[in-house]
């Protein structure tokens, strides 16, 4: 699999994807440190429908907040390329292409998925990074101590935010592979999933409160805010696993499967 | 399958000619059979394809022709039978994959790539890591382009990339389906000469193709399908020496008829062709046939001023096999005549 994992590195790891990605990551970490500190409350844990208390930010873990709750809002982001990203591999004949040259079709289809979050790890790496420094400055603005952010305890902080982040990003990734793989039409796949995760989840959640810790979406921002008011990290990290694996397999069994005739 | 594939005639097609080939078939099927839903698209397909031959895959659209080459490649799941590529059963085509290159249905790549970063990521996904990018490019003349992104290709370079994509690996196979579709006359040239120039080095090419001029001068076996059954295969000669024949020619016009009656009285079959009579020789000598009727015209005092071999094109003889109409087939192939 790792012939896989280095052709889609050196596919994805060219130039443009690099400045994108750049442009991407200091976009966002202006955006979400900004935005974070101006919109935070001075009381009050984190929930899935956004924002963080003040006192949160002047803790150890502060420095990398505004990343992790930034990183809810980027999840769009990552289950949209990953439709893209995979549906065109389909839609244009390139995964026929590929099957060709490695004809172990779970292996290919790992092996892009795999390469895909590397770079997703990189780009995240990055946007922690860009996003701590943005955030010093964002706290000098709202006049919130940044002592802590310094201490042994900030650097697991921030690796807790990062594994978090990348796991519920991951998950959308994997829902993204599902509906490109299932559908084979990037519009089709993208009109569906944008829609589920999109309005449907959302509305039916401001009825049904219920919603916020069954519905995959909700269940994976909590996932990525670390835990939730509605729904613990555990609790979220365990069902975010179960919609994941469910989504994998049926990915897997599809790809597996079925014939490749465009 | 034929225990001596002779190699193409210098007579027959012009071509220089090949070593006799290996008996092993680099390609067999037995009943081989694929169904969408109702629809059978390959219908119980037997197929040989030895070693070392150019083997011309010829049936009309919806034939089964890309359904077969798909399912050899392991890329559409046959609904039963067997085959077997390069000795291994295609039900795991990694056992295989390695040497055999590969063109199926349009050619696939990134668009935002350059074409040399795409046969790169290519080459990395099959474990030919060591492939010589810039000399592939070259073979198929496209060294100089090899820096230009995939979306600035035309039709016919793009299927050129095709194949520089399917040697990669110097595969002992090589699998193009319709690689000369969408070109030009002066494309469909280059492809037969790039596909000569492809096969000379031992290499074995199955080629599917409407364009039965181009195949004639190519392929010294093949393989006829029609409706997803196998109706020919075989040496390329034999297929073309069944449609040979003599056309012989009065120094009048006028003895037209009776020459026809003169060649029929002898006791061979014939008939009458615009200035001509033509003769299908059906496995009798050619040289027998031309003394029998030179004598028999001879003796009734008839000048003879043509004796001339004739034969029918593939397209004649595929078409006479498989009674697809003319228009059909004219439809798909401006390059025949």
């Amino acid at each position: 699999m790792t012939n896989v994992i280095r052709a889609e590195l050196y596919r994805l790891l060219r130039r443009r994807t690099l400045v994108i990605g750049g442009a991407v990551a200091i976009a966002f970490s202006i955006l979400a440190a900004f935005s974070v500190f101006a919109a935070a409350d001075s009381v009050g844990p984190r929930s899935v429908q956004g924002g963080t208390s003040l006192a949160r930010l002047a803790a150890s873990g502060g420095g990398t907040e505004s990343f992790a709750v930034g990183a809810s809002f980027a999840s769009l982001l990552a289950f949209v390329s990953a439709i893209a990203l995979i549906g065109n591999e389909f839609a244009n004949g390139t995964f026929r292409s590929l099957a060709l040259r490695e004809p172990r079709r779970i292996r290919l289809i790992v092996g892009k998925f795999i390469g895909l979050l590397v770079v997703l790890a990189g780009l995240l790496l990055l946007a922690e990074v860009l996003t701590f420094v943005m955030s010093l400055l964002a706290a000098q603005w709202q006049d919130v101590p940044t002592g802590a952010w310094f201490s042994m305890a900030a650097i697991g902080d921030g690796f807790a935010d990062f594994g978090s982040t990348f796991a519920g990003l991951a998950g959308w990734m994997v829902f993204g592979t599902f509906l490109a793989v299932v559908f084979r039409s990037v519009p089709i796949a993208l009109a569906f999933g944008v829609a589920w995760a999109g309005p449907f989840e959302n509305i039916t959640v401001d009825s049904w409160s219920t919603g916020l810790r069954v519905f995959p979406g909700q269940v994976l921002r909590s996932v990525i805010a670390g835990g939730t008011t509605e729904l613990g990290f555990s609790q979220a990290v365990l069902r975010a696993s179960l919609y994941v694996v469910v989504a994998g397999v049926i990915t897997l069994a599809v790809v597996a499967r079925r014939d490749i005739t465009s | 399958m034929a225990d001596d594939i002779t190699s193409r005639n210098v007579d027959d097609g012009g071509m220089p000619s090949r070593s006799t080939a290996d008996t092993t078939s680099v390609i067999s099927a037995r009943g081989l059979t694929k169904r969408f839903g109702d629809r059978i698209a390959v219908d119980g397909l037997d197929l040989d394809v030895p070693r070392g031959v150019v083997a011309g895959f010829v049936g009309p659209n919806g034939a089964g022709k890309t359904t077969t080459m798909a399912m050899l490649l392991g890329l559409v799941r046959p609904t039963s039978g067997s085959a077997y590529v390069l000795g291994s059963p295609i039900d795991d085509a990694s056992d295989f994959s390695r040497r055999v290159g590969a063109l199926i249905e349009t050619p696939a790549f990134y668009p935002h790539l350059t074409v040399e970063q795409n046969l790169h990521v290519l080459a990395i996904t099959g474990r030919h890591g060591g492939s010589d990018i810039p000399g592939l490019l070259r073979l198929v003349g496209l060294a100089e382009r090899g820096d230009d992104t995939y979306r600035t290709y035309s039709l016919g370079m793009k299927q050129r990339l095709g194949i520089a994509a399917a040697l990669i690996g110097d595969p002992e196979l090589l699998v193009l389906d319709e690689p000369s579709n969408g070109l030009d006359p002066q494309g469909m040239r280059e492809m037969r000469e790039l596909i000569e120039r492809i096969a000379r080095d031992d290499r074995t090419v199955l080629v599917s193709s409407h364009m039965l001029s181009e195949l004639e001068q190519i392929c010294d076996w093949l393989v006829l399908i029609d409706t997803g059954r196998s109706v020919y295969q075989g040496p390329a000669a034999d297929f073309l020496a069944d449609g040979a024949a003599l056309a012989v020619a009065p120094q009048r016009s006028d003895d037209l008829d009776g020459l026809l009656r003169l060649v029929i009285g002898t006791g061979l079959t014939a008939q009458r062709n615009a200035e001509r009579v033509i003769i299908p020789l059906r496995g009798r000598d050619r040289s027998d046939v031309a003394a029998q009727v030179n004598a028999a015209a001879f003796a009734a005092g008839l000048v003879l001023v043509e004796i001339a071999p004739v034969r029918d094109s593939l397209e004649q003889r595929y078409l006479s096999l498989v009674g697809t109409p003319a228009a059909e087939v004219a439809s798909t192939n401006g390059a025949t005549s």
